[in-house]
């Protein structure tokens, strides 16, 4: 499968039809993968994609990063399934032109998400959660696909992957305030889950503003609420559900029970699915008249 | 005219976002009309429900606000023809948000109130008001103390 990506991007590089190749590459520790910018055709057996391959790379395409640098005219860029949701969701929101990005799909059956189980088999005890109700193990939308892409019916209703929005859900209002005081304790605002976010796009985030201070930047618990609401808050309806935030936050908090509960929401208000369409507008910028109004008076 | 005045063991904070072209005329009706309501609410007039950010709502909670009220124009009587209904759809995913965060829905109320309902708003506030007292100071966000506080000077504390 590699392979055939490899050769690919060579003859791609070598007709300079793409100036870059965005994969993952082998990292400093056997058990981890690293993102690797390739620009010369000679380099494109660094290129590898096993289960060890988390990172998210449509990051790499968003403005905010620097990214697509000066000069790059075309981007090569590997994904899996998900990846290729926030691309995708990208172009619907103008961040990105469909012509900037040349895709290479690749099939994917999951990817680790504790690297002290992972043994070199994928099982139901090391994969990520997000895999597990993933209908994108072949990518949606791609340039280039290793062998024959088979169709999938992808029509059906976001599900939720996380059994603890669910559990949460039926707890008692307070009692969710209490969990999440709990979890929230732990923060110290490193932002990480801003900084591998594909959706977060701002030229300055609205944390990083002084004037006014909307959000406290104090790690106590008033400021780290009202970062995690706000950031919540801004990518309803954006958000592809890649669950890096949660991946990347370095004290495991499970940050992207938000994005998932308000998945569910928006999938249930609006009929909207992000990452599926490049033409849909996300559900926050556009209205119909007959919208539910069940909790106006 | 005047009503019997009772006193009570807690006055809840009550902020209100409010349009300027409907419901803060509203209000203004209200007050030339020379209607009685709660003096706990606090307005904030801006130019469009569409303008209100969450952002604000969820600033006010931190400030320890104990109630929040949005209102603006009637679907179709907007101003500038569509900020009621972004206002509605991000309105209601905010709630949704809110809820999932274990703040307690009673505490924000959204309302469409015209320049000509001055008795709704009236209404709207008497009943919010009396809902918030019933259900206390909202205590969530006002016990949270700052870990760190130890570590600034005693000023700054």
């Amino acid at each position: 499968m590699i392979e055939a990506i490899r050769t690919q991007a060579h003859n791609l590089l070598e007709n300079k039809e793409i100036d870059v190749v965005i994969g993952y590459g082998n990292g400093s520790d056997p058990t981890r993968t690293t993102p690797v910018f390739i620009r010369k055709p000679e380099e494109v057996n660094r290129l590898i994609f096993d289960p060890r391959c988390i990172n998210s790379l449509p990051v790499y395409l968003n403005k905010r990063q620097g990214y697509p640098k000066k000069g790059w005219k075309r981007v090569g860029i590997i994904g899996k399934g998900c990846d290729i949701r926030a691309i995708t969701q990208l172009i619907a929101e103008n961040q990105l032109s469909r012509d900037e990005v040349y895709i290479f799909g690749v099939p994917c059956d999951g990817v680790v998400s504790h690297f002290s189980k992972w043994d070199g088999s994928l099982r139901d005890d090391n994969r990520a959660t997000k895999c597990s109700e993933c209908d994108v193990h072949i990518p949606n939308d791609c340039d280039f696909f290793p062998g024959e892409r088979p169709e999938v019916d992808r029509s059906g209703p976001y599900k939720v992957s996380a059994p603890q929005v669910l559990n949460l859900f039926n707890l008692k209002t307070d009692k969710r305030f209490k969990f999440w005081e709990k979890e929230f304790e732990r923060c110290f605002k490193c932002y990480a889950c801003r900084e591998v976010c594909p959706h977060c796009s701002c030229n300055i985030c609205i944390t990083d503003r002084t004037t006014p201070n909307w959000i406290d930047q104090a790690p106590h618990t008033k400021g780290v609420f009202g970062w995690h609401l706000t950031r919540a808050l801004h990518l309803v309806g954006r958000c592809t559900g890649c669950g890096e935030c949660t991946r990347a936050c370095p004290v495991d908090i499970q940050v992207d029970l938000f994005n998932q509960r308000m998945k569910d929401v928006v999938q249930g208000s609006f009929g909207y699915k992000s990452g599926y369409s490049e033409t849909e507008k996300p559900p926050l910028i556009t209205y119909m008249t007959d919208d539910s109004e069940n909790f106006i008076q | 005219m005047s009503k019997k005045i009772t006193r009570h063991d807690f006055e809840p904070k009550i902020m209100a976002f409010v349009c300027k072209w409907c419901t803060y005329s509203g209000a203004d009706l209200a007050g030339t009309s020379r209607m009685d309501y709660s003096p706990n609410v606090r307005m904030v007039r801006l130019p469009c429900s569409g303008r209100i950010d969450p952002q604000f709502l969820i600033k006010a909670f931190e400030q320890g606000v104990d109630g929040v009220i949005v209102s603006g124009c009637h679907p179709g009587d907007c101003h500038y023809n569509e900020g009621n209904y972004y206002a509605r759809r991000r309105n209601l995913a905010f709630r949704e948000l809110l809820d999932f965060h274990g703040i307690d829905l009673a505490r924000l109320e959204f309302s469409w109130i015209s320049a000509a309902e001055a008795i709704k708003w009236t209404k709207v506030i008497d009943v919010f008001t009396d809902k918030i007292r019933e259900l206390g100071q909202h205590r969530e966000y006002a016990d949270m103390t700052d870990p760190y506080a130890h570590y600034l000077v005693k000023e700054a504390a």
